[in-house]
């Protein structure tokens, strides 16, 4: 039977007391993907938005009456605001209206009598003090400076969190947060000690589920037996907060997009990881 | 020769508006408390005779002419229709060919798993029942008060946390929020 150990001895899985497998000892890693869902919807694509507006303006031409009387007070001010906006609109949409030439000529006769008596009108506006709150930008400060540190950048796509920390040869490499199984525990309560373990409590995460999403063998170097270890895979969200990587094991990190993450890290690594991302 | 088939034809050639009963509502002219009412009447119980355009019908006098206005031709709003079809296509394809290959990792994992090591992959594969709560979580639940007993009680295993925002077309006022201290130490 496995001992019942709290503190630190790798996890040897079931199947080597029964003496089965191979004589290395199999350690487990659990390995994280820390998403930064998107913040902000896609900007559409220029067909996309050809496409809205030809619609928008068969919807104008078509659409029922509107309810005026129903939604203004007739005769108030805003009901005059909105006419006057829906004429621009209207305009905008279809060009000035055609005029019959009688309607015309009246319009024209109406002007040359009423010259004298005409006094400018008072233009009747709602003014909202402390004027109209204007919407906040979705190009972030950090998405002109490009600082992968920051969760405000690239608020349209989905980033992950990437890592630069020693393997086990002592080589710094940039890959996901990854820990080994330790004692009894599941794979997933791994990952959420392992989360909050090493990149401190400033982070509210949350792992997805209880299964793996992914395994990673690396299967290009020969005999040793930590490379043979598989590393399984956990879908996490961050929700708030930010990584306070304590220095020892973790020397850097990054929010980058998958294209990003693809350069960084080796070309072994990527392509067992790569399908476990979200395109855009 | 009179088939009963003939007298269905025919009958289908008859006009469709046979059974309607088309309504005026007079408007009360005399004990008018409130115009308010009867704007809210009128909206309610809009007359059902198409000779004018209204807010709740399907009928417009010109419709003809409004569609010409609209759109170029028949024709080149059938091939903007299709292209639109066609860009959804690629867009579902993609999406689906994305969806595709997560699983696969997943699925691989799950059998590199069992081959593995069985317990674990028993325990990976036990559905998360949001009501059930672990022993350890009860036992945790009688020693917190307030607001550490909320923080605990607030994340379900097995249902997605409150606070994952959804998009929105621009970010919120304050930007991400990275000043974060956690109440209570969540299992």
């Amino acid at each position: 039977m496995s001992t019942h150990l709290k503190s630190t001895p790798p996890h040897v899985p079931a199947s080597q007391t029964t003496g089965q497998k191979s004589d290395t000892a199999s350690i487990i890693y659990t390995g994280v993907i820390v998403n930064r869902n998107p913040i902000i919807t896609r900007t559409p694509t220029a067909f996309e938005r050809a496409y809205y507006a030809y619609h928008s303006r068969i919807e104008r031409a078509l659409h029922n009456p509107f309810p005026s009387e129903f939604y203004f007070k007739s005769g108030s001010i805003i009901e005059g605001q909105f006419e006057k906006e829906e004429k621009v609109r209207e305009r905008e949409a279809f060009g000035r209206p055609v005029r019959r030439v009688e309607e015309w000529r009246r319009k024209l006769h109406e002007k040359n009598t009423a010259k004298t008596e005409k006094k400018p009108k008072a233009e009747a506006r709602i003014v909202i003090p402390g004027g109209v709150p204007q919407p906040m930008p979705r190009e972030h400060e950090a998405d002109r400076t490009g600082d992968v540190h920051s969760l405000d950048r690239n608020g349209e796509r989905n980033v992950y969190l990437l890592v630069k920390s020693k393997d086990e040869k002592g080589k710094e490499v940039w890959r996901f947060p990854q820990g080994a199984v330790e004692g009894d525990e599941l794979l997933h309560e791994a990952v959420i000690r392992d989360l909050r373990s090493e990149y401190g409590t400033g982070m509210d995460t949350w792992v997805v589920s209880r299964n793996p999403i992914g395994v990673y063998r690396s299967g290009s170097s020969p005999s040793s037996s930590p490379a043979k270890a598989p590393v399984f895979f956990y879908k996490a969200h961050i929700i708030q907060g930010q990584v306070r990587p304590d220095g020892k094991q973790v020397l850097d990190f990054a929010w980058l997009t998958k294209q990003e993450i693809k350069p960084r890290t080796e070309s072994d690594y990527w392509a067992g990881v790569k399908d476990l991302l979200s395109d855009f | 020769m009179i088939t009963p088939l003939s007298v269905l034809r025919e009958a289908k050639t008859l006009p469709l508006r046979v059974n309607q009963i088309s309504v005026r509502y007079a408007s009360r002219t005399e004990n008018i408390a409130d115009p308010r009412v009867e704007i809210i009447r009128r909206t309610l119980y809009p007359s059902t005779i198409r000779n004018r355009a209204s807010p709740v019908g399907t009928w417009r006098h010109d419709v003809g002419r409004r569609l010409q206005k609209a759109i170029p031709s028949v024709q080149a709003h059938e091939t903007i229709e299709r292209a639109w079809l066609l860009h959804q296509r690629h867009i579902r394809r993609a999406r689906l060919a994305e969806l595709e290959r997560k699983f696969n990792c997943m699925k691989e994992a799950m059998d590199a798993l069992q081959q593995l090591d069985p317990r674990l992959y028993r325990e990976a594969n036990k559905v998360e029942d949001p009501r059930a709560r672990s022993p350890k979580e009860l036992e945790a639940l009688k020693s917190l008060k307030g607001q550490e007993q909320r923080a605990l009680e607030s994340r379900i295993r097995g249902l997605f946390p409150r606070e994952l925002r959804t998009p929105t077309d621009t970010p919120p006022r304050e930007g991400w929020r990275y000043s974060f201290k956690p109440i209570i130490e969540l299992p």
